[in-house]
C-alpha cells in the first residue's frame, strides 16, 4: 500500500473520537489479546528468554493492528488495514538501508536475536536542548566519535538571539535552516562530510526548511517521524512524511509505547509495541525506533521497560525483516556513573534481542547541553561488545547493573550530572581529565562485570 | 431492612460500581441513594470517594493502569452528578477540593500525560474540566471563567510549545485575572526553573506530584 492510499484512508476511514479509539479499540483489544496469546510478565524478568512468547507477542501485535487500525488525529478517522496489506508491507520492508554520502556512507540492517554483527549506532544530542553558541562544537564532538554511525537529532534550538522560538513562526523556519547548516558544518569539521545526520528539528512543518543538498540535510540523511502513543499519527507528521518520502530520504519512524498507559502493564504494552513496529512500516518507516516509556518513571531503564524492549525486539527480530533500533533514555545524567550503568543495561538487552541502538540521553536533561559525546562512545562500545552475546549472559550482567541504579530511578533522586561545556575543553574538544577518568573507571568496572570491552 | 442496613447496601453498590468501572451501575446506585433518603454527603464520601482513592493508590502501585483509572473516574463522575443534583436542590453542596481547568497547550498534540493528571485529580476530589489538546491561551481563560475554576493546569510535551504556557500567564495578567487563579505547569521538558521564569504558581513533574502540589496550595 503506497502513501497516497494511506493519506486517502486517513480522510475516509471511520470517524471517531480519540478517546474512543484508545479505550474501545486499543485498550479493549489489548486486554483480549493478552489473554488469548498468554503474554505475561512474571514480575522479575529483565531480559526475556522465552522465544515462544516472543512469537506469540508478534501474532498478538499484528492482530492488534488489524483490529484497531491507526488513528489520524487531524481528521479523527481510523486508517484501517487488511491482513493482505499488512503482509505486503512486511514483505517489502527493507532489511538493509543505505544512508550518508561518499566514503561516509553506511548501511543499517535488520538484526536477529543474538546476531554476531555489530549494531548500528545512532548517537548525538538526541533532541536535548542545545544552546546556539555551542551547537556546532557539541555536534562536532559527537561526530568525531568514530563508533557513531549517524549523528542523531542534533538538538533543539529552543532560542535564537535569546528569543524563544514559536513552532509555526518565521523564526522557527530560520531555526530549522540553521539546524541544517550547523549540523552539516559540525560533521564537516569532524572530517566526516557525508556522515548521515538523522534529523528531527521539531518545528512543525517548518522543519522541512532544514533541507538543502549543499548546506543542510540531504536526501541521504534520515528524517525522524514520531507516532503518538498509542497507534496515532498527527497531520504534521503526515505532512513531513509526504515531503520526505517524495524527496527520497530514509524514513526513521519512532514510537514510544507507554507502560501503564492504554496498553496496561509491560506485557500488554509489548503487544502495543509490536503493533506499532508494524504500523510504522505500513506508514513508510524504514528504520523503526522503539522508546519503551513508563508512566511512572518517565525513562527507559526500569525493569518494565527493559522487559518490554527485550520481548518486543525479539518478536520483531524473529518474525520480520524490520530494521529496529531502541532508544536509551536514563534517569542518571551525563557526568555520573549511573548514566552508564543504565544505558549499558538497556543496550545489552536491546542488542542481544536483535535491535540496533539509539542514544543515550537523560530522560530529564537539566538545562541546556546536558549531553556527553564521551559517554556516547562508551555506549557504542558496550553495544558493539553485546553483539553475539547470549541473552542469558546479557541477563546476568543486566541484573548486576540494575542493582546499582534501581534505587535512584526516580528523576529527583538521580544524579544531576553536568553540561557539555563542563565535561569538555571547548578549545580542544576533548573531555576534561575528570570526565576521561570517569570513562576509564566505568570501562574497567563494566569489564569486571563481564562486558567484553577489552576484546 | 433497617435504615442502617439499607444504607450499607447502597454504599456497597456504589463502591462496587467504581471497583467494576461501571458508570451505569454508579448512576443506578446514586439514584437509589437519592430515593432512599439517606445522607447524600455521606454517600459521596463512603460510596464514591473512598473506592476512587483506593483506585488511585492501586494505580500508583501499578496494579491497575490508565484505562481502569479513567473508567473508574468516569463512573464516579457520572454517579456524583446524580447526587450533586439532589444535594444542590436541597440547598447543599458537595465539598470539592477545587475546580481545575486542564489542557495541553496550543501547537501540542500530546495527550496522555495530561489525561493521567486529569484522571488522578478527579480521583482525588477535584472537579476537573479537561479541554483536550492544542488549547489556545485564551480558551484556558474562557473555560476557567465560565466553569468558575480555581486552578488552571497547562501541559506541554515539547520544548518548542512550552512558551505557550507563558502566554497563559501573560494573558491572565493582561486581563487583570492573574491573582484569581492558581496556575500550574507540567510536561516532559518543563522544570521548576521554567515555572519560576514565567511566574507560575507551581510545577509538577508527574500526576502524583500534581495532586500533592494542589493539595498543599495556599488559598487563592
Amino acid at each position: 500500500m503506497n502513501f497516497k492510499e494511506i493519506a486517502k484512508r486517513g480522510e475516509t476511514g471511520p470517524l471517531t473520537e480519540a478517546n474512543d479509539f484508545l479505550m474501545k479499540r486499543v485498550s479493549a483489544n489489548v486486554l483480549k489479546l493478552e489473554k488469548k496469546y498468554e503474554i505475561t510478565w512474571d514480575g522479575k524478568t529483565l531480559v526475556n528468554l522465552d522465544e515462544e512468547m516472543a512469537d506469540r507477542c508478534w501474532q498478538a501485535g499484528k492482530e492488534l493492528l488489524l483490529s484497531s487500525g491507526v488513528f489520524s488525529m487531524g481528521s479523527k478517522r481510523i486508517i484501517e488495514l487488511s491482513p493482505g496489506e499488512v503482509e505486503e508491507a512486511l514483505r517489502f520492508a527493507p532489511a538493509e538501508l543505505p544512508m550518508g554520502q561518499g566514503k561516509d556512507a553506511v548501511r543499517v540492517y535488520h538484526r536477529r536475536v543474538e546476531d554476531p554483527r555489530k549494531p548500528f549506532v545512532f548517537g548525538g544530542p538526541f533532541n536535548a536542548d542545545v544552546s546556539e553558541e555551542h551547537f556546532v562544537k557539541l555536534n562536532e564532538a559527537f561526530a568525531q566519535e568514530r563508533l557513531i554511525d549517524s549523528l542523531l537529532f542534533p538538538g533543539y534550538l529552543k532560542k535564537l538571539d535569546g528569543q524563544m522560538i514559536r513552532p509555526t513562526s518565521a523564526l522557527a523556519s530560520r531555526a530549522a535552516m540553521l539546524y541544517g547548516q550547523w549540523s552539516r558544518e559540525a560533521v564537516r569539521r569532524a572530517g566526516r562530510p557525508g556522515m548521515p545526520i538523522t534529523g528531527h528539528a521539531v518545528m512543525a512543518q517548518n522543519e522541512i526548511a532544514c533541507t538543502n543538498e549543499h548546506w543542510g540535510l540531504r536526501s541521504t540523511d534520515p528524517r525522524a517521524m514520531v507516532l503518538i502513543s498509542e497507534l496515532q499519527v498527527d497531520d504534521v507528521t503526515m505532512t513531513r512524511l509526504a515531503y520526505y518520502l517524495a524527496y527520497g530520504c530514509p524514513i526513521y519512524m519512532a514510537f514510544t509505547p507507554l507502560i501503564g498507559g492504554y496498553g496496561g502493564g509491560p506485557a500488554g504494552t509489548a503487544i502495543v509495541a509490536v503493533a506499532s513496529f508494524i504500523a510504522s512500516v505500513v506508514l513508510g518507516g524504514e528504520v523503526v525506533h522503539i522508546g519503551p516509556q513508563h508512566i511512572k518513571f518517565k525513562q527507559q531503564t526500569n525493569q518494565h521497560s527493559l522487559f518490554l524492549a527485550g520481548l518486543a525486539n525479539q518478536a520483531v527480530a524473529r518474525n520480520s525483516r524490520i530494521i529496529a533500533t531502541t532508544s536509551h533514555t536514563t534517569s542518571g545524567r551525563p557526568g555520573s556513573a549511573q548514566y552508564a550503568y543504565e544505558f549499558s543495561a538497556l543496550a545489552l538487552t536491546a542488542v542481544t534481542s536483535g535491535s540496533n541502538v539509539t542514544g543515550p540521553r537523560p530522560a530529564e536533561p537539566l538545562g541546556f547541553n546536558n549531553v556527553s559525546p564521551l559517554m556516547a562512545r562508551l555506549f557504542a562500545e558496550v553495544s558493539h561488545a553485546a553483539a553475539g552475546m547470549k541473552r542469558e549472559n546479557a541477563a546476568e550482567i543486566v541484573a548486576k547493573l540494575y542493582e546499582k541504579y534501581k534505587d535512584k530511578i526516580d528523576l529527583e533522586q538521580a544524579p544531576k550530572g553536568q553540561a557539555f561545556e563542563e565535561l569538555y575543553d571547548l578549545q580542544t574538544l576533548r573531555p576534561t581529565s575528570e570526565h576521561q577518568a570517569l570513562y576509564e573507571k566505568l570501562k574497567e568496572e563494566l569489564i569486571g562485570m563481564g562486558v567484553p570491552l577489552d576484546g | 431492612m433497617t435504615s442502617e442496613a439499607n444504607k450499607d447496601t447502597i454504599f456497597a453498590a456504589m463502591r462496587e460500581s467504581i471497583e467494576n468501572y461501571d458508570s451505569e451501575a454508579a448512576v443506578a446506585a446514586a439514584k437509589q441513594a437519592v430515593e432512599s433518603g439517606i445522607d447524600l454527603l455521606e454517600a459521596v464520601e463512603k460510596g464514591f470517594a473512598e473506592p476512587i482513592r483506593k483506585l488511585g493508590d492501586a494505580f500508583d502501585r501499578m496494579e491497575i493502569f490508565l484505562p481502569q483509572l479513567m473508567l473508574g473516574s468516569d463512573a464516579m463522575k457520572a454517579g456524583t452528578a446524580v447526587l450533586d443534583e439532589a444535594i444542590t436542590a436541597g440547598g447543599g453542596s458537595i465539598k470539592s477540593k477545587g475546580a481545575v481547568v486542564i489542557g495541553t497547550v496550543e501547537g501540542d498534540i500530546h495527550d496522555i500525560g495530561k489525561t493521567v493528571v486529569a484522571a488522578l485529580l478527579q480521583a482525588n476530589g477535584y472537579a476537573v474540566h479537561d479541554l483536550g489538546v492544542e488549547v489556545p491561551a485564551s480558551r484556558f481563560i474562557e473555560a476557567a471563567e465560565s466553569r468558575k475554576a480555581d486552578i488552571i493546569a497547562t501541559s506541554a510535551l515539547l520544548s518548542t510549545t512550552m512558551l505557550y504556557q507563558r502566554d497563559v500567564l501573560e494573558l491572565l495578567g493582561n486581563k487583570g485575572l492573574r491573582d484569581k487563579y492558581f496556575v500550574v505547569v507540567g510536561g516532559a521538558p518543563v522544570t521548576q526553573a521554567w515555572a519560576d521564569e514565567i511566574t507560575a504558581d507551581g510545577y509538577a513533574r508527574g500526576a502524583y506530584e500534581a495532586v500533592r502540589l494542589l493539595d498543599a496550595r495556599k488559598g487563592r
